[in-house]
């Protein structure tokens, strides 16, 4: 009862609070409401920059994602092997980068990909490029890095939860398809997966939650930059609060495009991923 | 139905943290120091550089207390990043109790929280603080419909320092880069960068610091009076990224990703020179193998502006007294200290570097003390000379609007959009933001 009290005040009453304030405008703290109601949320389909952020959001979403899932879910059956030496070591090295602080990676990144920096060198060095590549000054290579240091930071963590699920997996079903002769790739496909698929949607419920949230990575790598490339949605939303005049009751309709996006999206998933009942 | 309700709340589950972060968005805040609520003798100040700007407060705190023995300053470390929301949480939510009684404001953010959130500010009596003694460039940042809100602290006054020993290799001296155009600049420029390998300028891509300076220095901005923005039938900005284009096709303007490695590139010297507020000396005396290896001078003019001068500014901030403050000691603290003791600029100049914008501190002696990092030259006294020279231009409450959208224009021009179209969508983008 306290928890869910707890929850009423600190989430449900603000959530219901910033509703009506995206239904306001008004210049500093004098807010009225919006003509027609609903402006703030019109107002969003005609912010060119908006666009420019969904967009793209939903590039690192659709790229960044399904990599990282799929890499992850290798990697935990790579080292849920029995086979494998220095089982702990592995484990706690890939899943590392999650407890790395967000701007230490963020330096780090930064200094990697500077134009002086390691990325270039290497690459000079070995004689794949002419002239240093400006990594982070290119939409391209720029979003590229940031869905570089993404899967960096969160495939170790999502593997964590692909090994709890695995260990669970009895292993009479492995053993019973390989005396029924199926190959490695078999027995992971028809035996392993599916055993996982629980796991899996949890995971991409939670990995595109997050993605429709990045707010980090595009504000500690780039600033949003070269003009507004790389800027994600959420980084937008904090823009129009804090940086420039601030726009509480456009932001706040922002938040809940997001919300939504986030809600249709999990749904759609439950939807595709969940057939059991 | 049983799966139906587990869906919602799997739904609700992951849509929780997201308004979780909303609301620490607007929660939050709070914390410092609460200003008029202590005793009469001490006031709160919120600033955000140790070396800088709190070392200048601690100073005057000193200077004050010569004739207020009881006096006493609360000062609490603020970085701009955490001021700013921290100002814009207090003034939505209208906690203006939690306002220090002083807090250093950036001047070119100065119209936009003055015009958004007047409720933050108390007005500076002109009786106790005599604002001619400014140069009017600078107090225009803090001034909102004709009332001074702030009174001036650091000078962002723009300087040209260049390398004279790579200056000397090609055949050059500092005379030939003062009181010169741009377009002198970027042949000689080029000279410099034949003959040694090194570019003069650097800064970063996709900042528009430059071009910002360069309309200045022509009085010119992004808005006209009225405060709309004219940014895509602007002839002073499309000679200024005109001239910024050329700079960076040239390759005597280096641009780079992050404010570090703009100064490593002169600190490390792969660059021989730059052009920002004085501020940036702070940077560049970080190079002691540098030292006497340096010259500062004034900026190029852009000759194709209307009224373009050699002179011009960047950056720079300004004590505020706030809504919530111990008003008449806080104005009086301001008006004996920052706008009042010489003896106050004297001693923060050697120890911080922070150049005054109060024109008499600009006469003392230690302003016109010879700088062995700039060969012998009196490089602050310069400055002085050069601030009262600074034309005036409307940053206006949409400046950080206004200068982000052409930032962006210009990366697109400098990758080879057409410059009409670029500034066209910047206006748009500006307006949109306005509406």
């Amino acid at each position: 009862m306290p928890a869910a009290l707890l929850i009423l005040v600190m989430s449900f009453i603000p959530m219901a609070q910033a509703f009506i304030l995206s239904l306001q405008t008004g210049r500093g703290a004098n807010f009225t409401f919006a003509e027609p109601l609903w402006s703030n949320y019109t107002r969003l389909f005609e912010d060119e920059i908006f666009k420019l952020t969904l967009q793209n959001t939903f590039i690192y979403l659709l790229i960044q994602v399904p990599i990282m899932l799929i890499v992850a879910l290798v990697l935990a059956s790579v080292l849920n092997s029995k086979n494998l030496k220095f089982k702990s070591f592995w484990r706690t090295a890939i899943f590392l980068p999650c407890a790395v602080s967000l701007v230490a990676y963020s330096l780090v990144f930064r200094t990697i990909f500077a134009n002086d920096g390691f990325v270039n060198d290497l690459l000079l060095g070995l004689s794949l490029i002419d002239a240093p590549i400006n990594w982070l000054g290119d939409p391209t290579t720029a979003r590229f890095v940031i869905i570089l240091g993404l899967l960096w930071r969160w495939t170790g963590y999502n593997m964590v939860f692909y090994l709890a699920a695995l260990q669970n997996i009895d292993h009479s079903t492995i053993e019973a398809a390989k005396v029924d002769g199926a190959n490695a790739f078999k027995t992971f496909w028809f035996v392993t997966v599916p055993q996982l698929k629980p796991m899996i949607l949890l995971t991409a419920i939670m990995s595109t939650n997050g993605t429709l949230q990045l707010f980090d990575e595009s504000w500690a790598l780039t600033r949003g930059g070269p003009a507004y490339q790389t800027m994600s949605m959420s980084h937008y939303l904090f823009e129009v609060s804090f940086l420039k005049n601030p726009n509480f009751g456009y932001a706040s309709a922002l938040s809940y495009v997001i919300l939504i996006l986030v809600a249709i999206l999990a749904f759609i998933q439950l939807k595709v991923g969940d057939k059991r009942d | 139905m049983h799966a139906f309700s587990k869906k919602v709340t799997m739904a609700v589950a992951v849509a929780l943290p997201l308004t979780l972060a909303l609301g620490a968005c607007s929660a939050g805040g709070g914390g410092g120091g609460g200003g008029a609520g202590g005793d009469e003798n001490t006031l709160t100040a919120w600033a955000w550089d140790p070396t800088f700007n709190i070392n200048a407060l601690e100073e005057a705190e000193k200077v004050y207390q010569e004739d207020h023995p009881d006096f006493e300053l609360e000062i609490v470390e603020t970085p701009w990043e955490d001021l700013e929301p921290k100002l814009t949480t207090l003034a939505q939510s209208q906690q203006f109790g939690e306002l220090p009684d002083i807090f250093l404001m950036q001047n070119n953010a100065f119209q936009k929280n003055g015009v958004n959130y007047p409720d933050l500010f108390s007005e500076i009596d002109t009786d106790a603080v005599d604002f001619s003694q400014f140069p009017e460039a600078v107090t225009a940042y803090s001034t909102v419909d004709g009332v001074n809100y702030g009174v001036p602290f650091d000078n962002g006054t723009a300087i040209q320092a260049l390398r004279t020993d790579v200056l000397e290799e090609a055949g050059y001296t500092i005379d030939d880069f003062t009181d010169i155009t741009w377009d002198q600049f970027i042949t000689q420029a080029e000279d410099v960068l034949a003959k040694t390998g090194m570019p003069l300028l650097s800064g970063q891509a996709g900042a528009a610091d430059t071009v910002m300076m360069i309309l200045q220095s022509a009085g010119a901005s992004l808005f006209d009076d009225e405060g709309n923005p004219t940014i895509d039938d602007n002839p002073a900005l499309d000679e200024a990224i005109d001239i910024y284009t050329r700079l960076v096709d040239s390759g005597v303007f280096v641009e780079v990703n992050s404010w570090d490695e703009y100064l490593g590139t002169f600190v490390n010297g792969s660059v021989a020179g730059t052009i920002n507020g004085i501020w940036i000396v702070g940077s560049i005396q970080g190079a002691e193998d540098q030292a006497g290896k340096w010259a500062a001078t004034n900026l190029p003019r852009a000759e194709g502006i209307d009224g373009a001068t050699q002179f011009s500014a960047n950056g720079g901030s300004s004590w505020v007294v706030s809504s919530n403050a111990n008003v008449d000691l806080a104005t009086d603290f301001l008006a004996t200290t920052f706008a009042g003791s010489t003896e106050l600029y004297d001693t923060i100049l050697p120890t911080s570097g922070a150049v005054a914008n109060w024109i008499p501190a600009g006469g003392s002696s230690v302003y016109a003390e010879p700088n062995e990092f700039f060969g012998g030259q009196p490089i602050f006294a310069d400055v002085v000379r050069f601030g009262a020279e600074v034309p005036s231009n409307n940053t206006g409450a949409y400046y950080y609007e206004g200068r982000d959208a052409v930032s962006a224009a210009i990366t697109q021009i400098i990758g080879g959009a057409d410059l009409k179209t670029a500034l066209g969508e910047a206006q748009a983008n500006v307006e949109f933001a306005m509406e």
